[in-house]
């Protein structure tokens, strides 16, 4: 009696190790679909290349996400579950319509890499790369005058907030036919949420009727107040503060509060000046 | 006519004292936090400090109001208002500019206001000061009996005033109010009409990983509402939160000044449901079959 107790709970530990073993890869081996995160940067050996992005899984709270880092030869997913990174070879990767991307298949026997969670940092290594994960707005800041093309190319959060935002046609028309080109001075901060939130819409605007407004950009540090530097003596006491000027001379400032919409700002400051 | 303005003084400056103290009393633990941030003292002396100077305003403005000790109450007054423009002043050398909660929580200002304020205060002393010579107010022993309930009242409120029901009114949400009009209105504006239990958390707290795990299980339920968060934590804090809690909903971060007027202990819950405030629930999110059994009733 006691042998038979004993074989049926080995012959059972074994059903249950086999199916175990036998569900693991096939779990790993789901598609998952991102979309693109703007909220996170990648760095590569110190270094953030302009076409490396973070994507998040669709499903939220699966702990998944995918790194695109052109230098590696293999695309690499995220399981914040199992704590490791998977290499997918290129060819299991597809580009989705919304800019995203679908990991068609996790290869169960393929490289996977450990990773270290340090705060608000990913660390870990892939294809003899260092990488971090980390909050865009935690790298260094871009301070001084800076051109618009020159942010763009630096900032994919910029890039894609001014990509997504969408202004009101007619504004941006009225601004355009303004016939009395204005100046702005703008003092904002990579570093800056807020910042993040509201320049890329503004900067669409600015771009959309470049021959309406002469931009000034100015990217400020963090403890700005403590700082020299153009920010200083223009009364500028939070970021991004818009300066609107006209003949030289200041006329107005930009509101940046949540739901702003720049171009009707704008038009209506362009009426009034009319 | 010299009395007169005197009196005048020191009615509006215990009237102050009096609303300080009573509007920190509020919020004593926000008090204690903004103590804290300014950096001069720790965290456990900010949370000791905080009801004993929400009971000394609240004893200084009786005193001033009732008339007892009027000269010395005064002259205690104008050197805790001193005192706090000294502290103002450190914390704009040391680049401050948040709000000093001179007035509790919900009154914003800037350490500069502050001190302008201050100083205005400080005249209204000096005039009952001027106004109030040879005036003695109340007998010594009714004084005595004023200081000692006024103190105790201070005291006790400061500390039972988390646990009252008032969050109703010192907040601002509450059952029925649109959207629309809350200071989150900007935050929540793709929720429209429909259905969300929002859970206003500090994302930096240890218990929020717990948090996160029950809003996970309620998240795949059918019939269950979207559910979203709103955070006063800062990005780092929150891309910790996200890479160890593994949220299964969207958390959104609102500066704290503005999240503040939502709640005065955190984790708080309420449930959108027709553009309005359907229900807030304190300390615990909602069990998934009453959400569920809200729906469309």
């Amino acid at each position: 009696m006691k042998r038979s107790i004993l074989r049926h709970s080995v012959v059972g530990g074994v059903l249950v190790l086999a199916v175990g073993w036998l569900a693991a890869p096939a779990q790993q081996s789901q598609s998952v679909t991102c979309r693109p995160n703007y909220d996170f940067s990648v760095e590569v050996d110190g270094v953030f290349p302009r076409d490396a992005l973070f994507y998040q899984s669709e499903t939220r709270g699966s702990g998944r996400y995918f790194i695109d880092i052109p230098a590696c030869k293999d695309g690499l997913l995220m399981d914040l579950g199992a704590r490791k990174i998977f290499a997918v070879p290129r060819t299991l990767v597809s580009r989705a319509d919304n800019g995203g991307v679908v990991v068609r298949e996790v290869p169960a026997q393929g490289a996977a890499y450990a990773l270290a969670i340090e705060g608000p940092v990913i660390n870990f290594k892939a294809e003899q790369k260092k990488v971090r994960i980390m909050p865009v707005l935690m790298r260094p800041p871009l301070t001084g005058p800076i051109e618009l093309a020159t942010l763009v190319a630096d900032r994919p959060e910029y890039r894609a907030g001014m990509k997504a935002y969408a202004p009101h046609p007619e504004s941006i028309d009225a601004i355009r036919k303004s016939g009395k080109p204005i100046e702005i001075e703008a003092f904002f901060g990579t570093w800056c949420g807020h910042c993040k939130e509201y320049m890329p819409k503004f900067l669409r605007v600015v771009e959309e009727c470049k021959s309406a407004i002469k931009l000034n950009l100015v990217g400020v540090p963090k403890n700005f107040g403590d700082q020299p530097g153009p920010w200083q003596g223009k009364s500028v006491q939070t970021i991004p503060t818009i300066i609107v000027k006209s003949e030289g001379r200041e006329i107005t400032r930009l509101g940046s509060q949540p739901g702003a919409t720049p171009e009707t700002e704008l038009a209506g400051i362009l009426r009034a000046l009319q | 006519m010299r009395r007169a303005i005197g009196h005048i003084g020191r009615l509006l400056l215990g009237l102050v004292f009096l609303a300080a103290g009573l509007l920190k009393a509020i919020d004593p633990a926000e008090f204690a936090r903004q103590i804290g941030a300014y950096g001069m003292v720790g965290a456990g002396t900010a949370g000791l400090a905080a009801p004993i100077l929400i009971a000394l305003e609240v004893t200084l403005g009786v005193l001033l109001v009732a008339g007892a000790w009027p000269r010395a109450a005064t002259l205690a007054g104008v050197v805790l208002l001193l005192l706090f423009i000294g502290v103002e002043a450190y914390g704009i050398r040391a680049g401050k500019t948040e709000s000093c909660g001179c007035f509790g929580a919900y009154v914003q200002r800037t350490p500069a206001q502050v001190i302008v304020e201050d100083l205005v205060f400080i005249g209204f002393g000096l005039l009952a000061l001027w106004g109030l010579k040879g005036w003695d107010g109340m007998r010594a022993g009714r004084a005595l009996k004023t200081v000692a309930i006024a103190a105790t009242l201070g005291l006790a409120l400061a500390i039972a005033s988390p646990a009252l029901p008032i969050d109703p009114w010192v907040t601002a949400l509450r059952v029925g109010r649109r959207v629309a009009d809350l200071p989150v209105a900007a935050q929540l504006s793709d929720v429209g009409e429909g259905r969300a239990l929002v859970a206003v958390l500090d994302v930096a707290d240890p218990a929020a990983a717990g948090i996160a795990g029950t809003l996970n299980d309620l998240v795949p339920r059918p019939g269950m509402p979207r559910v979203l968060a709103l955070t006063p934590a800062d990005d780092e804090a929150l891309a910790a939160f996200q890479w160890t809690a593994l949220p299964a909903f969207e958390v959104r971060h609102v500066d704290r000044p503005v999240l503040k007027r939502l709640y005065r202990r955190l984790p708080r819950y309420f449930l959108l449901e027709g553009g309005r405030v359907r229900t807030v629930y304190d300390d615990a999110a909602p069990e998934a079959a009453e959400l569920i059994g809200t729906e469309g009733s």
